[in-house]
């Protein structure tokens, strides 16, 4: 018999073997959670001093003079949102239409090239949506597209004010388009994604009784995922407020917020991109790690709440 | 018949028609933009491959040049960020789907691994610059290091945990039947049998890294020379990009095109090599 | 406790022959009187959760005999089979009470060291479950857990192995390709070769032959007849003339009782419960 014979220092081997791996693999895994806290502390500490100076007067303020030490958030954060609304505004109907393509209308031997071409469009990085935003698409937009929004939609009284001004290209409305771009294959495949758990049965039914593709989309397809549509698309709005080289090649870098949709404005990635390593003093620093906490603290929320969402449907699915 | 000749079938029909039609047209849309980006990295980065590219470090504005030091330091940063950040998330990985599947910790810490994944990374960088930089006094290209191998843990860790969960329980059993201790059936078992996939994990976190700018902005920060100290300011493709593209140089941009084309190469390939493995039939099925 | 072995020639009116025994060739065994007890099972619950599996099983398994586990599905067979290596500790919700001794040990004592347990105790499951790993190694696996051999010691026991479990003629030219590359049939022999690698006392197979053809069948019962001469052996079946083809003992079960334990012989021919008469004639189940 074999176990019996045993030698003891095998068995401590093992005995050890086991605790050392379930202890690096537990220890890893806490400092995952380690790391979101050590994030907003180390952050939270850098943006004290500014905090401490200008109080919540910050949030609102839009001053931003590195002469004078005074700064505000203002601009940086209506930057953000704007142009992040612009891009989910513009990338969600495409994205949609993009995953009800794939799902219904595509013929079957092209769905996966396809499906993997728009993923494609995913890991082109940031920076390379910078570069080509800022030769070739913003030209391309001061010389099409925004002439002709000034002339017509600019014209409207009231609502034509954010199409007002020259036409220079660059801007928040550019950013905002760039982003949906970056955007649009997250809404796409997350969408598609969704789409797909809809039981065959339930989408045959609709068929059954004479609908019409687009109505099985819009009454079965859609009402069924739409906790994983809103998710998919918190998700996307979390990328979009996050990204940084993108935005700051086309958004002109002006730190004031201007009605005009196609003014230069700046995001809080985008201030921290061009002004960080030219910051002077600590308290500019300082403001600058606040832009920081700020956008990480509104991605925290909208991320959370989009993995919630998915993991309730992914908890509804599985039942 | 009645029904099909009534005004009502006729306007759902036509708006069947124009949402297929607008599906059609945003997802050319979409590919239209894709085969855009493409053509110009090819025209305008093309010009710049040149031996110039691979063998001269950066050059002052007017000068001959070309971005070896960059791209060493590209690689070596991603390299080595990968090196460290994989570990980390394979462990991770494997305490979600082996040792507390299921558990409120479980769902707690791959929560958090959802966040961070999508989190921006510029603010990825500013953390490591407050805990490195400030604490070292200078900028460094280990500081960049780490803060890509902060990036690559959440993408790791995700796809460890659902590689791993793939394997079927009787496997695991039939180790665990023999008398294996539980570190054994992982590593010696259960790791070999998700091997491609957490290999393609690797990939596509690699494929992340390697156009991440932001991080790197404030860490590694960039250096005109050739440099291979690790503890100082490293020059790599994204930041130089950065630079010189924001120039009014026409020789920056040239490289900065070159640079772009590089990175977007290297990217594709991994992705494609990615899906090749992902592919690869397991031994003989 | 006496066996009863009542001659056959004279069948009753109410309980005419059940079955005909079938002329097998079995090998020569010692007779049921020296059967030596080795696992006795006193008064074991099983519970999934709150749900009782398992309602007080009492039984006793003897030492180089074959005992099969019959009755519906669901009845509790597999989960009794797998309280004898202590498998279900894999899975939190599950737990049993009671005394399971193997040699006058309780294995379900907390102090019992798992892993050296299931070193004695082998088990092969319905499905074949080959690592991924080459023929050679996947033996080797459970070889190397227990014990420091040599190399060329290690050989030779693969090899015993193998040819124990009629394989060796079969692989013994590609001992290096994975053992995912052999037939259903095949990897069924080599995880049969792996469990008796490691010279168990006890050998435990979960309906090993349900999922393969009825060829590969056949040489799986011709190895459990040649494997019973050293082992104990506990096999499930829900195939009733596997049972009674293959095992010296039966224990029919039904919703998680024992309903009755006996020879096989007289199980199949002159059963003492309903119960048994009406799954074994097919009434049920």
């Amino acid at each position: 018999m074999t176990a019996g014979g045993l030698a003891p220092h095998m068995m401590r081997r093992q005995r050890l073997g086991d605790a050392v791996f379930r202890g690096a693999t537990r220890g890893f895994a806490l400092g995952v959670l380690l790391l979101l806290g050590a994030v907003l502390m180390a952050l939270a500490v850098g943006a004290e001093p500014a905090f401490r100076k200008f109080g919540l007067h910050f949030l609102v303020s839009d001053a931003w003079n590195p002469v004078k030490e005074n700064f505000g958030a203002l601009p940086a954060i209506y930057g953000t949102v704007v142009t992040s609304l612009i891009a989910m505004v513009l990338a969600v109907p495409v994205g949609f239409g993009v995953a009800i393509f794939l799902t219904e209308l595509c013929p079957p031997v092209l769905r996966r090239p396809i499906g993997v071409l728009i993923e494609l469009l995913a890991a082109i990085p940031s920076i390379i949506y910078g570069i080509w935003g800022l030769f070739i698409l913003a030209p391309m937009l001061q010389s099409t597209l925004q002439p002709f929004l000034i002339d017509t939609l600019g014209e409207v009284p009231g609502f034509g004010i954010l199409f007002s001004g020259a036409p220079l290209g660059l801007g928040v409305l550019t950013a905002g388009i760039i982003l949906a771009i970056m955007v649009l294959p997250f809404v796409a495949s997350v969408t598609r994604d969704v789409f797909l758990t809809v039981p065959p049965m339930l989408r045959e039914s609709a068929y059954g009784m004479g609908a019409t593709t687009a109505e099985v989309v819009r009454a079965i397809v859609i009402p069924h995922s739409r906790i994983g549509i809103v998710g998919g698309v918190m998700l996307g709005l979390g990328r979009a407020l996050g990204e940084t080289m993108a935005v700051t090649f086309v958004i002109g870098n002006a730190h004031h917020i201007s009605a005009s949709l196609l003014a230069p404005g700046t995001t809080i990635s985008a201030t921290l991109a061009n002004e960080f390593t030219e910051a002077v003093s600590d308290l500019y620093t300082s403001s600058l790690i606040a832009l920081g906490l700020i956008l990480f603290v509104i991605t925290l929320v909208v991320l959370a709440g989009a993995n919630y969402l998915l993991w309730r449907l992914a908890a509804r699915d599985a039942v | 018949m009645a029904v099909a000749s009534s005004a009502l079938y006729h306007r759902r029909r036509a708006a069947n028609f124009a949402i297929l039609a607008l599906s059609l047209l945003a997802t050319a849309a979409g590919l239209i933009v894709l085969f855009l980006i493409l053509w110009a990295l090819l025209s305008k980065g093309v010009p710049a491959l040149s031996s110039d590219l691979f063998t001269k470090p950066t050059p002052a504005p007017g000068n001959q040049g070309g971005l070896i030091n960059a791209i060493y330091g590209s690689a070596m940063m991603t390299a080595l960020a990968t090196m460290l950040g994989t570990p980390v998330g394979i462990l991770c990985g494997t305490f979600l789907a082996e040792f507390a599947r299921g558990s409120r910790l479980a769902q707690l810490v791959r929560f958090v691994n959802d966040i961070l994944l999508s989190a921006p990374s510029i603010v990825i960088g500013l953390f490591v610059y407050q805990v490195m930089v400030v604490r070292m006094g200078h900028f460094s290209a280990w500081a960049g290091t780490v803060a890509l191998a902060i990036i690559v843990v959440p993408v790791v860790v995700r796809t460890t945990e659902n590689m791993l969960i793939l394997v079927p329980a009787s496997l695991r059993e039939a180790a665990v039947a023999l008398g294996a201790p539980q570190w054994k059936v992982v590593v010696m078992v259960v790791y070999r049998a998700a091997i491609q996939g957490m290999l393609t994990g690797v990939m596509l976190a690699v494929a992340r890294i390697a156009g991440e700018s932001a991080p790197l902005l404030f860490t590694a920060l960039n250096n005109q020379f050739w440099s291979t100290n690790m503890n100082a300011p490293m020059a790599n493709l994204p930041v130089v990009i950065f630079q010189f593209a924001l120039s009014p140089y026409a020789d920056w941009q040239t490289l900065a095109w070159g640079g772009a084309l590089l990175i977007t190469l290297t990217i594709l390939g991994l992705n494609i090599l990615a899906r090749f493995v992902a592919s690869w039939s397991t031994f003989a099925k | 406790m006496t066996y009863d072995i009542r001659p056959m020639e004279t069948p009753s009116r109410t309980r005419p022959h059940l079955i005909q025994m079938p002329t097998v060739d079995k090998p020569e065994a010692a007779p049921l009187e020296q059967a030596q007890p080795k696992i006795a099972i006193k008064d074991l619950r099983f519970y999934y959760r709150t749900y009782e599996a398992l309602k007080g099983i009492n039984m006793t398994l003897h030492d180089k005999r074959v005992t099969a586990f019959i009755g519906p599905s669901g009845c509790g067979k597999s989960t009794l089979l797998r309280v004898l290596n202590r498998i279900y500790e894999l899975y939190p919700d599950q737990r049993a009470t009671g005394q399971v001794l193997v040699d006058g040990e309780d294995i379900l004592d907390p102090r019992m060291d798992l892993n050296l347990l299931r070193a004695r105790i082998g088990m092969v499951f319905q499905k074949p479950t080959p690592f991924p790993m080459s023929i050679y190694d996947n033996i080797a696996f459970g070889i190397r857990l227990y014990e420091s051999l040599s190399p060329r010691q290690i050989d030779e026991r693969v090899e015993e192995a193998l040819k124990r479990s009629a394989l060796w003629d079969e692989v013994k030219d590609k001992l290096r390709e994975s053992g995912l590359s052999l037939s259903g049939g095949q990897q069924q022999r080599l995880c049969i070769a792996r469990a008796v690698a490691v010279k168990p006392e006890i050998l435990l197979l979960d309906e090993p032959a349900s999922a393969l053809d009825p060829i590969s069948t056949q040489r799986v019962e011709e190895l459990i007849a040649d494997l019973k001469s050293d082992y104990c052996i506990v096999i499930v079946t829900h195939n009733m003339q596997q049972a009674a083809r293959s095992s010296d003992y039966t224990a029919f079960m039904y919703l998680g009782q024992l309903i009755e334990f006996d020879q096989t012989e007289a199980i199949f021919t002159h059963p003492k419960e309903r119960q048994t008469e009406d799954y074994i004639t097919g009434r049920f189940g």
